[in-house]
């Protein structure tokens, strides 16, 4: 391998910037770093470089450690977004930079820039003043400069953000052909999608500090297995269904598609679907339909852009409650689809303005991911909706690009059922009778429970734990998925018996190791884990007393586990944030990938 | 120091359409008018008569007053203050400079306030500063006299006082200018496999070179021109301890006014002559 990463973590005051990242980039491979600003992919870069120094984990280039080795010495390349060429130096100069660090003879010297000039294209620029080039240009001298010393890994941080269109064209097939031509092992780090679709043979997706996917750019973009990385890599319309065992199902509109991918388990739940803005095709009538149909719409808006026609077109039966609405977002309280298409089917079935069309729809993509949607339940109407507004759960649905229902049960907690099934994540606020809520919330439905306080920030540490290892493998998956969302330090906490023997130990260590490599593996969730001993709940208890701002994430497949083998988390109403997960033995694979 | 609006701003107001009706141009040309008596009145008036009377008894008597070994002591003893002091207060701004525009540390905040004191504090306080430390009765006094050490009223003491009125200017001049260029260079420099040493003479110090020598003349200007502070320190003792400035007063309360204003004239020279070389570094720095 060329360059790994393990687990490499770094924190700016406190909170990580970039958390436990772990990837491997192949010899000759382009890897492209692609994220929204703020998503610690540049530190990420600048740590590979040296420049920035990490707080946990390891960088290693061709094999050798490199975490302590300063800058100087890593012999990389890099290239910088506003070139940081030597202002007072000719592009020659600049370019023989580092073989001058280095002592080479004048002769070489000329040669390797001779050299370099060429792979660039900017022959006879030598006695230029960097001043004295156009942007484009200057970039050019950058790579140029930065390949001088025959680095082993070319590292780039935006190199095009301050370049136009046309130039940025120019200068992304200059990089690519001398990429290839030198096999260079290459880091891009970019904010746009395109740009990363154009160079990649790897893309690498961060938010929030992790690295949520990596994969192929055309894998990433048929079967993204976030909401995050789903919506970041073009447009995607996200709807609620419900996978059942004949197929899909937005609201009462059974969609029977033959490329879904295999559905696992038989205990209908909610799911979230992606639906490409080019995989949805409108006709004038739902017969007129060449694919499956899933509901009629009115268009709503119609934007020309040349090779496509984009359009948002309004639900009016079939999947409209399915529609994903963030909350505080008014104008898409709605149910709007994005459509585009090609000038040949505008042209066998042209739309106005104010049309009604049957939508139909070529390829649905399910999340792999379980926290489909949340629904607020109390027994109050006024409390639930003072439950919804709640910063955190609101920061945590708009940035899974979910929504929030509210439900008031006046039933919850008590004796009788609630009248129809409870979906995805049922919220609850802390009180005395925690534990029953949780455990009716469970047997309505409800796939897991959140039990949120008032007065929360967003959490810095968040514990998992499992009372079981039938809870294994769910609990890891909605710990991954929400830990996507929110950036704080995973911890998973193995709790021995007191007393435990010697002997039971490495059992312990190795049950941890496992874990860790299970998350790492199926989940891509980096986390770090503890062993402790005594009884579960107080150890965990007391670890959640600790400091505040913490989160506990508990696996159970049995019912009866909150009132034996917890009973001591809710024996006061809980300070800290707690989402429990309940499968019950025997379909814990119902939400696997 | 430079100040205010920057030139390209100032550019870009000009060439805003519509501010060239009859009204703005009268008003134009009243605050021209109106800032030119005001410079005429302070500063041109004030350096007519300094040349008008060292010259007033002719050349001959003009050249004469240098003759006058007080006179050349003065001068002398300014050249070599500003000899020390300059060179130490540039590497002081460097590194000072240097230490806030590229590294966050507690306390960061409160060593650009000091730096800024000696602006603030009185010139007179600033050299008493250093009598009360050293003087007879300071608190080094005694020590200093039992090891037949001189600091007050010595070539030590101006040094000093020069030294803590004048180290502000390089590097004020030089963290503006190190924040706005970023440390992108360097970081490039070193990712190329440069040490320290080399980033700094082939990189860092090309860089702010104009900055660092409109820096180093406002201290050089002002360390040979303090009056107040070295007055203080000095003891005004002729031939030994009497700088420039110093010797102009002496001169001038001994009613000996083409020796003062001859004296004041190679000040004013040096004055003039700064305004230059900041107008070809500015010039300079545009280009």
């Amino acid at each position: 391998m060329s360059i790994t990463l393990d687990q490499v973590t770094k924190r700016y005051q406190g909170s990580p910037v970039v958390n436990d990242v772990s990837v491997d980039v192949g010899e000759g491979e382009f890897f492209v770093l692609l994220g929204p600003s703020g998503s610690g992919k540049s530190t990420l870069l600048r740590a590979i470089a040296g420049l920035t120094g990490v707080d946990h984990g390891r960088i290693a280039l061709h094999g050798r450690d490199v975490t302590h080795i300063s800058a100087r010495q890593r012999g990389v390349g890099l290239v910088f977004q506003n070139y940081a060429l030597f202002r007072h130096m000719t592009v020659g100069d600049n370019i023989e930079f580092a073989l001058r660090v280095r002592r080479m003879k004048a002769a070489d010297r000329l040669a390797r820039r001779k050299e370099l000039l060429r792979l660039v294209a900017l022959e006879g620029m030598d006695d230029r003043l960097p001043t004295q080039l156009s942007g484009g240009q200057q970039q050019r001298v950058a790579v140029a400069r930065a390949l001088a010393h025959k680095p082993q890994v070319l590292l780039l941080d935006e190199p095009f953000g301050a370049l136009d269109a046309k130039i940025r064209e120019e200068l992304r097939r200059t990089i690519r052909q001398v990429q290839r031509e030198l096999n260079i092992t290459t880091v891009l780090v970019t904010h746009d999608q395109e740009e990363a679709f154009a160079l990649a043979d790897r893309i690498g997706v961060m938010n929030l500090g992790r690295l949520l996917e990596c994969g192929k750019p055309d894998e990433l973009y048929a079967r993204p297995a976030t909401r995050f990385v789903a919506t970041f890599l073009g447009a995607a319309n996200l709807l609620l269904a419900r996978q059942t065992a004949q197929g899909i199902r937005f609201g009462a509109t059974p969609v029977n598609i033959r490329a879904l991918e295999k559905i696992d388990g038989t205990r209908e739940h909610e799911v979230v679907a992606v639906l490409r803005p080019e995989e949805i095709e409108l006709a004038p009538t739902r017969d007129n339909l060449r694919v499956n149909y899933m509901g009629l719409g009115v268009v709503e808006e119609m934007v020309f852009t040349g090779a496509l026609e984009r359009l948002r077109v309004r639900l009016t039966n079939g999947a409209a409650e399915a529609q994903i609405t963030p909350p505080g977002d008014a104008a898409a309280s709605t149910a709007m689809l994005e459509v585009t298409r090609t000038q040949h089917e505008q042209r066998t079935f042209p739309v106005t303005l104010g049309q009604s069309v049957a939508l139909g729809v070529r390829r649905i993509h399910v999340l792999p991911t379980p926290l489909s949607s949340y629904t607020v339940c109390a027994t109050q109407k006024a409390a639930a909706e003072r439950l919804a507004s709640h910063p955190f759960l609101t920061e945590l649905a708009s940035r899974m690009k979910t929504r929030i229902a509210t439900r008031t049960e006046p039933a919850l907690a008590e004796g009788t059922d609630a009248e129809t099934p409870i979906s995805g994540v049922a919220v609850v606020t802390p009180g005395v009778d925690t534990a029953k809520q949780i455990e009716w919330l469970l047997r309505n439905g409800a796939a897991e429970v959140l039990v949120l306080p008032e007065q929360l920030l967003p959490p810095q540490r968040v514990l998992i734990h499992w009372a079981n290892d039938a809870a294994r493998r769910p609990t890891l998956a909605v710990a991954a998925s929400l830990l996507r969302h929110v950036s704080a330090e995973a911890v998973y906490v193995g709790i021995l018996p007191e007393g435990a023997s010697d002997t039971q130990r490495p059992v312990g260590m190795r049950t941890l190791l496992d874990a860790r490599s299970e998350a790492q593996a199926m989940h891509g969730l980096e986390m770090r884990t503890e062993l402790r001993f005594g009884s579960a709940a107080e150890e965990l208890r007391r670890q959640l007393n600790d400091a505040p701002d913490q989160m506990l994430i508990l696996g159970i497949s049995d019912l009866a586990d909150l009132h034996q083998n917890f009973a001591a988390l809710f024996s006061t109403p809980p300070p800290f944030a707690l989402m429990v997960v309940y499968r019950p033995a025997g379909s814990s694979g119902a939400n696997e990938r | 120091m430079a100040g205010g609006p920057s030139r390209a701003l100032l550019d870009e107001i000009a060439s805003r359409p519509g501010r060239d009706t009859f009204v703005s141009s009268v008003i134009k040309g009243a605050f021209i008018t109106l800032s030119l008596l005001f410079l005429a009145a302070l500063l041109f008036a004030p350096l007519i008569t300094v040349f008008a009377t060292a010259l007033s008894k002719g050349f001959e008597m003009y050249f004469n007053s240098f003759a006058d070994p007080d006179t050349i002591a003065a001068i002398r003893l300014t050249l070599i203050t500003a000899a020390i002091v300059v060179p130490t207060n540039t590497v002081f701004g460097v590194a000072a400079a240097w230490a806030i525009a590229k590294f966050e540390f507690k306390g960061k905040s409160i060593l650009i306030t000091l730096i800024d004191l000696p602006i603030a504090v009185s010139p007179v306080i600033s050299g008493l500063i250093y009598v009360l430390l050293f003087g007879m009765q300071g608190w080094f006094g005694l020590w200093l006299q039992e090891h037949d050490i001189s600091i007050v009223f010595a070539l030590p003491g101006i040094i000093l006082a020069t030294m803590f009125v004048t180290f502000p200017y390089v590097a004020r001049e030089l963290i503006p200018l190190m924040q706005q260029m970023g440390n992108d260079e360097e970081e490039a420099a070193i990712t190329l496999g440069a040490g320290g040493i080399m980033t700094f003479f082939h990189v860092t110090l090309p860089k702010i070179r104009w900055g660092l020598l409109y820096g180093v003349i406002l201290c050089n200007a002002r360390a040979m021109g303090e009056f107040g502070a070295v007055s203080v320190v000095s003891g005004h003792i002729r031939g030994l301890t009497t700088t420039m400035p110093l010797h102009v007063e002496i001169l001038y309360q001994e009613y000996n006014f083409v020796g003062a204003f001859a004296v004041a004239s190679l000040l004013t020279l040096l004055a003039v002559l700064t305004l230059i070389i900041k107008s070809l570094i500015e010039w300079r720095q545009k280009t």
